[in-house]
């Protein structure tokens, strides 16, 4: 399902291109959690920021971090597309100050971001060096991930569950996929 | 008429940059009086921090006294400034001397490397409407703003900026608060600068009742809240340490004043390798925060 973001912003009467404060946060997530309310297990919905330039640390708090809460509690998954650095930049700050005091979180981007990698949140690099392996090869076994990793069997494991929590990969019938 | 406690103070000029402007701030004591009169006639130049400082100011003394204080000898020229940056709009100060309509400055589109004092409200609903459209008006006038620094980002992370630190006012401050721009020449170096400031509990007052925090000074909790993700009223804060982020991209530099302390960052040093943080505490008491953004190019 791709949500548009500014289609969203126009019937919350938000004004664009710049998307900032909590309370239009608050109402921008209202509107979008009724558009995916019915959304089935595993399914990705992709919020698509075309046209969108700016979105402050309060907006993505309410906006983007509330989503990636429902994801985790309803099994779907979500990705990022046409995000402008800037948006990028904030996106990681407060996702790292999450990190930092609460628990990891991270997202999917459709596209290369400027920092070079197809998410943003805090990984470390062999976790990045799984989600490259993955968007290439599309699926991979525990056993695929030990031989590409070098980490052993348990490492990997616990790596791979830790990917599918943070809903950056999928794992079914005992393959793990991209999103 | 005079009244005979009126005292009339002849200001230096000392409104041409923050540093110079704790000149003022530190006459504080001689402002006690009532039926006040400012002698303006040694300034020449008001850049955009000393203004609404300058402002705050004559705010809290008017809700202090309930009298305003009284401007006069305003040279023409910083009287002209004053009436296109909407200072006296504010009906904070006494101005007995009304400038010639001839002489108002012109609000051509050349005159727009500005944005007018805008007061930011301290009430949700409201301050959501003025930053909004602060960042409309500011959208419409960065390629003049920002003409020495344009590009599409440097105007995207100046939105980011400007919301950061306008919602702060509502968030933290307890009261309402100020916001101008201005970009100027000082010599052969062009300079915007940003101001968002409140006359507030201010920073230290904010994080007063926040446990697990430790600092001593003011200036050092100044410094935790630039470089940390700390708030006074979550778990956790993202906005000052967003704005220290940009700031650091933009190699500009950021003046942070609250209470009796203030914090200089100057990123362009950083790069370097020379110190460029500076930490001063034990000045005047000035309510609220005040800060000031600033860009320079040569």
């Amino acid at each position: 399902m791709i949500i548009r973001i500014v289609k969203i912003a126009k019937e919350a009467k938000a004004e664009l291109p710049d998307l900032i404060t909590r309370p239009v946060g608050r109402k921008m997530y209202e509107r979008t959690a009724e558009k995916i309310g019915n959304i089935d297990r595993d399914e990705t919905v992709i919020l698509d920021f075309d046209e969108v330039k700016v979105i402050d640390s309060s907006f993505i708090d309410e906006f983007i971090v509330t989503l990636i809460n429902d994801s985790q509690k309803k099994g779907f998954f979500l990705k990022l597309c046409n995000v402008s650095n800037i948006i990028e930049i904030n996106i990681e700050s407060v996702f790292q100050s999450h990190s930092r005091y609460n628990r990891r979180i991270a997202i999917m981007m459709d596209d290369l971001g400027n920092n070079n990698r197809y998410y943003i949140g805090p990984l470390a690099d062999f976790e990045n060096d799984i989600i490259d392996y993955l968007r290439i090869n599309r699926h991979a076994t525990i056993d695929d991930i030990v031989k590409f990793s070098g980490l052993n069997d348990e490492e990997s494991e616990k790596t791979m569950h830790e990917l599918v929590d943070l809903r950056l990969i999928r794992f079914y019938d005992n393959k793990y996929t991209n999103v | 008429m005079k009244t005979a406690d009126e005292k009339i103070l002849v200001l230096p000029d000392r409104f041409r940059d923050p540093f110079l402007f704790e000149g003022i701030i530190s006459m504080g004591g001689e402002f006690q009086r009532t039926g006040i009169t400012f002698d303006l006639s040694r300034v020449g130049f008001m850049e955009p921090y000393s203004m609404v400082s300058f402002l705050l100011l004559g705010r809290n003394y008017l809700r202090e006294s309930g009298e305003k204080i009284k401007l006069v000898n305003i040279p023409v020229k910083l009287h002209q400034y004053l009436a296109r940056m909407d200072f006296f709009e504010k009906d904070i100060f006494e101005v007995p001397e009304i400038l010639n309509e001839k002489l108002f400055l012109k609000r051509t589109a050349e005159s727009r490397r500005l944005i007018e004092i805008k007061e930011i409200p301290n009430k949700e609903k409201k301050s959501i409407k003025v930053i909004a459209s602060v960042i409309a008006l500011f959208r419409k006038r960065a390629s003049l703003i920002l003409k020495y620094w344009m590009s599409e980002s440097v105007v995207d992370y100046f939105v980011t900026v400007i919301s950061e630190l306008c919602q702060n006012i509502f968030e933290h401050s307890l009261d309402s608060g100020y916001l101008a721009i201005q970009t100027y020449n000082t010599g052969r170096e062009n300079i915007a600068r940003l101001v968002i400031s409140d006359s507030g509990i201010g920073i230290r007052k904010s994080f007063e009742n926040k446990e697990n925090m430790s600092f001593e000074t003011t200036s050092e909790l100044m410094e935790m809240a630039l470089t940390m993700p700390i708030s006074s009223k979550r778990p956790y804060g993202y906005g000052l340490c967003q704005v220290s982020t940009i700031v650091e991209r933009l190699k500009g530099g950021i003046y942070m004043r609250s209470g009796d302390a203030s914090l200089t960052v100057l990123y362009n040093k950083k790069e370097r390798g020379a110190s460029y943080i500076f930490h001063k505490n034990g000045l005047e008491y000035f309510s609220g925060t005040q800060i000031s953004i600033t860009l320079s190019s040569k």
